[in-house]
């Protein structure tokens, strides 16, 4: 196996792309922390060695017809083996792409948009330690290695989010989030732990072949299916675990676009295609995530169209996209939910880099202020946020139009109509609440201009090096935007390895959806991009609405209240008592029985040296003795 | 002039020369041992030493027996003397002779004495089934760097480590000092 | 007299003889004589079982050996210690270090 390492380039390629960030990682915390640009440096390098290997696996195994897999013992114990390796398949060599190309993007982009920082070093340390979790996540060939990664993705995820620990909110939106995620994960790991005790081993392969329907009851399945769900409903910020995801904007912009949108996040949508034929065993078991994924998008979609915060919507709008997708894999599209994945993960990196350009220029997340300080006068992000956010509300023919209609063609196919409707609904909303946010940036009020004019003037006061850093990545992923809606039918047929059409195309549909969005999009200019026009949105005319939607449904409220009553009011009292009464009790008796028992045995201690050793020498000979006549 | 040998039978010789280092070995000790003047104790080891790389003589190896006299003979116990000048234990009054605890110690070696007797008595010893006679320095050498270099290494640290620990704590010691 | 049992008995005399000077000597230096007359019949008996009994006659010598090696480097190590107490207590009397007395 060694000589085979070196010499199959596929595990080498492999290995590097996953292994690089590691080293990087290392590199920075251990030695090159003083250094920032040596550090950016390093982080930059082994990620592009990352992209080159998961470029040239793509590239090499684009026809392959079997999945490759190595893997080496890892853990053994008893009948279970663990093993350890690489999983290379068509959605892992896509997830594995996917990750390094806007790892690679954001932390180019991240040269520029951090630059100065005094955590410069660290930020890229822990960059790379989210590449390494994420890649290797997306090539394990196991779900306990893959539940290894997810957690230090979740890890990861932390330390970016709460990278500005100095600021109270920013540790706590860390913390909220890794919290809220934990409690999927529970329900995940619970769910694994079934699988594991009933069917003997969570190698991939095995449990997407035919052995689990024979060796599971479809009862055992939907329950281990669901649990398994809930870590995508943490990690996917899925109903009703969702609101960690807005909060945790609170992490440098490109770590929100890094992580919260294209990849962290994304994990969980991957871990549910990764495991697609799994869940397929049981129709309750996808029926209920049908649901989950739209009430999901329905609720976040509503959320984003109040909001003024610029990150806020695109955050909105991650959890509805990621809702749509977990709605197009319920549904039974496997093709139409990864590939809504890839262009989401493009559109979606980009949305947050340029609204990042913004943020940066103007020092402020409120896109009314952006626009009045003049925010279209950035002229690239303004149009790659522009191309964006037309595929994001599914406009043709950029990429997300062709991920959508994927996903409508497959909600259509269903024999419920309400999640077709559902879909329509959420596409006309999406498309409200964009292009709500482009018009405002570039249409801003007449008279709230005017008296802004000052500040526009002394806009631009960065480096025109750092906005060039900023800009290449956008202008790359807008390239990918607008091209890669026309690899559908490839992409389809590498997933799912035969050319197989997923859904019937229903021409009509496609009239609809894209009437659907152009008629969000005009709503949109009714309201706020028109000449004249008041800038408020048909929600916010209604007071009880508007309020719901800005306070996400209550449910931090509702989550709050429990916590309060339950949690701190019922068990942590009860714990505290616990605590106090029984075991500090315990433990205190313990140390002075203790130190008792030291004060008396010290009386026998005597200093004697020679005394001690006396009785070591007579017992040695008692014990001769005793081994010489009774041994 | 006649040869010695032919006086005396030759192995009688021996024998009353290895009657003599036992004798000169066990007064040695005794001496290293009873008395309670520690420079006499040190001369008695200095002594019993020399007897036991006589004996080593008769076991047939004359490199360990030199070894004996250079690092015991001429470093320890020279070393010792040294330490007898710095902490002049002469010049303190002598520690009385405690007499339980002198039985004590004498009947617990005796003790210790008689279970080593009986396992020597009692102990069936065989000699391996194939022996060597290669007594030379040559080989003793060679062993040392090939298949004992390990523990010849770690016995080198571990001098090192001795001397930098006595040099630290006679150093450390000395600050403490009121 | 040239055989395996003498020099046992020999070495386990010496080796007694040193146990003793360990139990009964109150002087530090005392003990340490002690200690390396015990060290001493333990390398006899290796030479003894060397010559008699062993496949090898080069082994019990290495053994030896190592044994003088490790006895320096406890002088070393028991001398100082001593010279520190010396400092400490002004006596090298074992029964007046008692300072970890309970």
């Amino acid at each position: 196996m060694n000589a085979a390492w070196i010499q199959d380039p596929n595990l080498l390629a492999a290995a590097l792309s996953a292994g690089a960030p590691l080293a990087a990682f290392a590199l920075i915390m251990l030695l090159t922390r003083p250094h920032p640009r040596l550090s950016a440096g390093i982080s930059i390098t082994a990620i592009a060695v990352s992209l080159a290997g998961a470029l040239f696996l793509l590239a090499r195994n684009g026809s392959m017809t079997a999945p490759i897999q190595v893997t080496g013992r890892w853990l053994v114990s008893g009948e279970i083996h663990i093993p350890f390796g690489f999983l290379l398949d068509p959605l892992s060599l896509l997830m594995l792409a996917i990750v390094a190309t806007i790892s690679f993007l954001v932390q180019v982009y991240s040269l520029g948009y951090m630059a100065g920082d005094p955590g410069f070093s660290r930020y890229y340390g822990c960059q790379s330690l989210f590449a390494w979790a994420m890649l290797t996540l997306s090539i394990s060939p196991t779900m306990i290695q893959l539940y290894i990664f997810w957690e230090l993705v979740g890890l990861a995820s932390y330390l970016l989010i709460g990278f500005w620990y100095e600021k109270f909110s920013a540790s706590e939106a860390g913390k909220k989030a890794f919290v809220m995620t934990r409690l999927g994960d529970i329900a995940f790991f619970l769910g694994l732990l079934i699988v594991l005790l009933q069917f003997g081993n969570l190698n991939i392969l095995d449990m997407n072949g035919p052995e689990v329907a024979e060796r599971l009851s479809p009862g055992l399945i939907t329950l281990s299916a669901v649990l398994i769900f809930g870590g995508v409903v943490g990690k996917s910020a899925q109903f009703p675990l969702l609101t960690w995801l807005p909060d945790a904007m609170e992490g440098p912009t490109p770590v929100s676009a890094l992580l919260h949108s294209a990849t962290m996040v994304a994990a969980g949508v991957y871990m549910f295609a990764r495991i697609f034929p799994f869940f397929s065993l049981s129709p309750e078991a996808m029926s209920l995530f049908l649901a989950i994924g739209t009430i999901t998008m329905l609720l976040s979609s509503t959320m984003a169209m109040v909001t003024r915060d610029i990150k806020q919507v695109w955050a909105y709008s991650t959890i509805s996209q990621l809702g749509f997708m977990v709605m197009g894999l319920a549904a039974g599209g496997y093709a139409a939910g990864v590939f809504h994945l890839t262009t989401h993960a493009g559109f979606k990196a980009l949305l947050f880099l340029c609204s990042g350009v913004f943020i940066h220029h103007y020092e402020t997340n409120d896109m009314f202020v952006i626009g009045r300080r003049g925010g279209r006068g950035l002229l690239i992000p303004m149009i790659c946020m522009s191309l964006a956010a037309a595929a994001l509300s599914g406009l043709p023919p950029l990429s997300g139009f062709f991920s959508k209609e994927a996903i409508m063609g497959v909600l259509a196919d269903h024999p419920n109509p309400i999640w077709l409707a559902a879909g329509l609904l959420g596409a006309f909303l999406t498309a409200y609440y964009t292009f709500r946010l482009i018009f405002i940036i570039l249409r801003p009020n007449a008279r709230e201009a005017a008296h802004a004019d000052g500040h526009s003037t002394h806009a631009g006061h960065h480096g025109a090096g750092l906005y060039g850093l900023m800009a290449a990545p956008l202008i790359v992923l807008a390239a990918v935007t607008l091209g890669l809606g026309f690899f559908e039918t490839p992409l389809a047929a590498f997933l799912t390895r035969a050319a197989t059409r997923a859904a019937g195309h229903h021409a009509w549909l496609l009239f609809v959806a894209v009437g659907l969005a152009l008629a969000g999009t005009g709503l949109a200019w009714l309201e706020f991009g028109r000449r004249g026009a008041a800038q408020v949105g048909f929600v916010e005319r209604v007071p009880a609405l508007r309020a719901l939607f800005a306070q996400r449904w209550y449910l931090d409220h509702l989550y709050r209240l429990l916590l309060d009553r339950v949690i701190y009011g019922l068990f942590s009292n009860l714990f505290t008592r616990n605590d106090r009464r029984v075991i500090d009790g315990a433990i205190d008796g313990l140390c002075k029985a203790t130190v008792g028992g030291g004060r008396l045995l010290a009386f026998m201690q005597s200093g004697m040296l020679q005394y001690n050793l006396m009785v070591i020498f007579g017992v040695l000979a008692v014990v001769g003795l005793g081994f010489l006549f009774f041994g | 002039m006649t040869p010695l040998q032919e006086l005396v039978d030759p192995g009688l010789l021996a024998q009353a020369a290895f009657a003599v280092i036992v004798v000169f070995t066990f007064t040695g000790a005794l001496i290293a041992v009873l008395p309670r003047n520690i420079l006499y104790n040190v001369l008695g080891l200095i002594l019993c030493l020399t007897g036991i790389a006589g004996l080593f003589l008769y076991l047939g190896s004359p490199f360990i027996a030199l070894m004996e006299l250079l690092i015991y003979v001429g470093a320890i116990c020279i070393s010792i003397v040294f330490a007898i000048m710095l902490s002049r234990p002469l010049h303190l009054s002598l520690p009385k002779r405690h007499l339980p605890k002198v039985l004590g110690a004498g009947a617990v070696a005796l003790a210790v004495f008689g279970v080593l007797a009986i396992i020597i008595f009692r102990t069936p010893w065989h000699a391996a089934f194939v022996r060597g006679n290669d007594w030379s320095i040559t080989s003793i050498g060679a062993y040392m760097l090939t298949r004992y270099s390990l523990v010849f290494e770690v016995m080198s640290v571990v001098l090192l480590v001795a001397i930098l620990g006595a040099i630290l704590i006679t150093s450390t010691g000395g600050r403490r000092a009121p | 007299m040239n055989s395996l049992g003498t020099y046992l008995f020999i070495a386990a005399a010496l080796f007694v003889i040193g146990v003793f000077g360990l139990l009964q000597r109150r002087s530090l230096i005392g003990m340490l004589i002690a200690i390396e007359l015990m060290l001493n019949g333990a390398s006899l008996n290796f030479m003894a079982f060397n010559r008699f009994l062993g496949p090898d006659p080069v082994i019990g010598q290495v053994y030896t050996l190592f044994i003088m090696g490790f006895a320096a480097a406890e002088t070393a190590i028991a001398l100082s210690i001593i010279i520190a107490l010396f400092r400490r207590i002004r006596s090298i009397n074992i029964e007046q270090a008692r300072e970890l007395r309970g």
